[in-house]
């Protein structure tokens, strides 16, 4: 839908994720209830080019971790596909391919605490990915590798020894990455990977994850809740709102200038840390329940443009907006709104 | 001056372990005028919310309040029997937590708990509570408050939630409210319309707040002053404006280099290398230095107590000795 080059190293197509919902069975049939269905994911398309960051944003509910556990093949998808370098992640056939596909696919999770296991040494949970795919054979090339790793991560070699209990947020997020580098991957899905942590650790975290892409390539997916840690990672940016895509465009035109109604609200929400005073529209609402989403486009009830079409028609994602407001033009109106 | 709703004097809190005696806050002073709000900033472990919870008495053993008093309107709060604390709580102190679900009792209809509040602090009778605790629902922002009064809290969004955390804590009319990371179980969308909606409120009123996190946009976006915490001590107070923008401390500065922005044009993020120590652990001197760039012979020997530099009060070495000198 947007950036549309042969050079995509991840293809992300019209995926879909639903949720059965529903009350168990002999309650259904007692209340006469119908099944129930929730869309998380409802029709996403994104490619993401081979050294690039791209960056889902939305708030809690629009779906943005349940695209990043089907990118990774941790859930099944309902619908559509995923191609990484060529090769789909979603269609059962070239299962030879795809396995070896999986080991340069790697996530890193939100919370050190719960990703790493408490009775391993740092040095097997390293190992793990090394063990599994039978890159090294020898207990010795494993050591080495394994030093290198936590060196290349900021920490000690001497550090593996340790379990992960000897350890801070911020360093075990490290751990947590030097994993995840083990197995050479070459694309890492990062599902909210500074979130649980600290600012100042934060920083260390972030900057060390751009770091490594810098001098080894990488190309990450990264999800977050917060746009300024979005801005400062990601060259391009999907917004999400109840599971679909409400903008995708490159971080810097984004941020200069947010067509979609919704990502300018959300850029408002951002508390002002400069104190510019800039011109906000105060935000309204909340995001709705996705199991009964509102009519047409999904934002209408909380959006300052809203117009009888936006209730009544789904927009359709041109030039990577998804706005009937913004196609037709109207979107100066904001800018008036913003003034007065 | 005027007399300040809340003020905190050398403020010392210990934890008995069996490893010793871990001072968890260490000798901290700050005042709260009516209408303001401090916030305390600081990363985990820094003490912050352990500061609330000593104001409002409610430190449990092994944790005990060492040394210090806490005056609120001018008479002192933390020597006094418990039954004497448990009136001021909710009564002349108001409190909000971080997570919305867990401040309410999922078992009882808002309104019980709204009126259940308002009639153990005032001498309302059930009919007079339930036409107070309306009106506070409408003024924290709940549509239809008559309807949505005896709904229970799971029926409520994460943001309506925390609304009716805040009429809670605004029901008996505090002179301080001490609010504790009140937004960040929210989204920035939901956070965005909290703060406003709290703000707003305290200046109407002139309650005084003590708004605890470890957000620097929200506290530059809410508070009058703000304290940045240290290894439980305070690094640096003063007005926002100048903390926010010209951090004296070490630590401030780069906290604050450390935020991503929206504005900020540059690729990399200032990093302060390493992390907290440990309350076991507490480096001798200024507990910054194993960390500091700027530190030296001094920094190690001596702990660094504020001094006023330009409008804040600094714990710094560095501002000693040239007091007058615009950093």
């Amino acid at each position: 839908m947007t950036l549309q080059s042969s050079h995509a190293f991840v293809t992300v197509r019209d995926l879909r994720k639903v949720f059965d919902v529903s009350k168990p069975w002999l309650e259904r049939t007692i209340e006469r209830a119908p099944k129930q269905f929730l869309k998380a994911v409802d029709g996403v398309s994104f490619d993401i080019r081979k050294g690039e960051t791209f960056a889902l944003v939305g708030e809690s509910g629009s779906g943005k971790s349940t695209v990043a556990r089907m990118v990774v093949g941790l859930l099944p998808a309902t619908g559509g596909t995923v191609m990484v370098d060529g090769i789909s992640m979603t269609e059962t056939a070239n299962s030879a391919a795809r396995e070896k596909l999986r080991r340069r696919i790697q996530m890193i999770f939100q919370d050190p605490y719960a990703s790493l296991n408490p009775r391993w040494r740092v040095q097997d949970i390293i190992a793990e990915p090394i063990r599994a795919f039978n890159l090294l054979s020898s207990q010795k090339d494993i050591v080495d590798r394994v030093g290198e790793l936590l060196t290349l991560v900021g920490l000690s070699p001497l550090d593996g020894v340790k379990f992960p209990h000897q350890f801070s947020g911020g360093q075990r997020q490290r751990v947590a990455i030097a994993r995840a580098l083990a197995s050479n991957a070459e694309f890492i899905v990062c599902d909210e990977p500074t979130s649980a942590l600290d600012v100042s650790v934060q920083a260390q975290i972030l900057n060390l994850m751009r770091d490594l892409q810098d001098k080894m390539g990488l190309t990450y997916l990264f999800i977050s809740h917060n746009l300024a840690v979005v801005r400062h990672m990601a060259s391009t940016i999907g917004v999400m709102y109840l599971g679909r895509l409400a903008e995708v465009s490159p971080a810097k035109e984004m941020f200069r200038n947010p067509r979609h109604p919704y990502t300018r609200m959300l850029l408002d929400a951002v508390p002002d840390l400069g104190m510019s005073g800039r011109a906000r529209i105060p935000v309204q609402g909340e995001i709705p329940s996705p199991i009964n989403p509102p009519s047409g486009c999904t934002f209408h009830p909380r959006c300052p443009l809203v117009m009888d079409r936006c209730r009544a028609e789904e927009p359709q994602a041109i030039n990577g907006v998804a706005c009937h407001a913004v196609q037709e033009g109207r979107q100066g109106t904001m800018a008036t709104r913003l003034s007065a | 001056m005027k007399q300040p709703v809340l003020s905190v004097r050398n403020l010392k809190v210990e934890f008995v372990t069996r490893r010793g005696i871990l001072r968890a806050i260490d000798d901290i002073s700050f005042d709260i005028a009516a209408g303001e709000v401090l916030g305390v900033v600081g990363e985990s472990g820094a003490g912050k919310s352990l500061t609330g919870t000593a104001i409002i008495g409610l430190i449990d053993p092994p944790g005990r309040i060492a040394g210090g008093e806490v005056l609120l309107q001018g008479s002192r709060i933390d020597n006094l029997p418990k039954e004497a604390m448990r009136k001021i709580r909710g009564k002349r102190i108001g409190m909000i937590f971080q997570d919305p679900l867990t401040s309410l009792n999922p078992l009882f209809r808002i309104s019980e708990q709204l009126v259940e509040t308002i009639q153990t602090h005032t001498d309302m009778n059930a009919q007079q509570a339930r036409e107070r605790a309306i009106g506070l629902l409408t003024e924290v922002g709940i549509p239809a408050p008559e309807k949505r009064i005896d709904s229970y809290p799971h029926e409520f969004s994460g943001g309506m939630r925390q609304r009716v955390v805040i009429a809670l804590a605004l029901a008996a009319e505090p002179e301080l409210i001490i609010a504790d990371e009140p937004t960040t179980a929210l989204d920035v969308s939901v956070q965005a319309q909290i703060i406003t909606l709290l703000k707003k409120l305290c200046r109407e009123r002139g309650t005084a707040v003590m708004l605890v996190t470890h957000d620097m946009g929200v506290i530059a976006e809410t508070a009058d002053r703000v304290a940045v915490m240290y290894a439980g001590r305070i690094a640096e107070i003063g007005p926002v404006r100048e903390v926010v923008q010209h951090a004296r401390h070490p630590y401030a500065k780069g906290l604050m280099g450390a935020i991503p922005t929206l504005e900020s044009a540059t690729d990399r993020l200032t990093q302060i290398p390493g992390s907290m120590p440990r309350l076991t652990s507490i480096p001798k001197g200024c507990a910054f230095n194993p960390r500091c760039g700027e530190a030296f012979a001094r920094c190690f020997v001596e702990r660094p107590d504020p001094i006023d530099v330009g409008g804040s009060e600094v714990a710094c070495w560095l501002y000693k000795d040239k007091k007058d000198v615009a950093a």
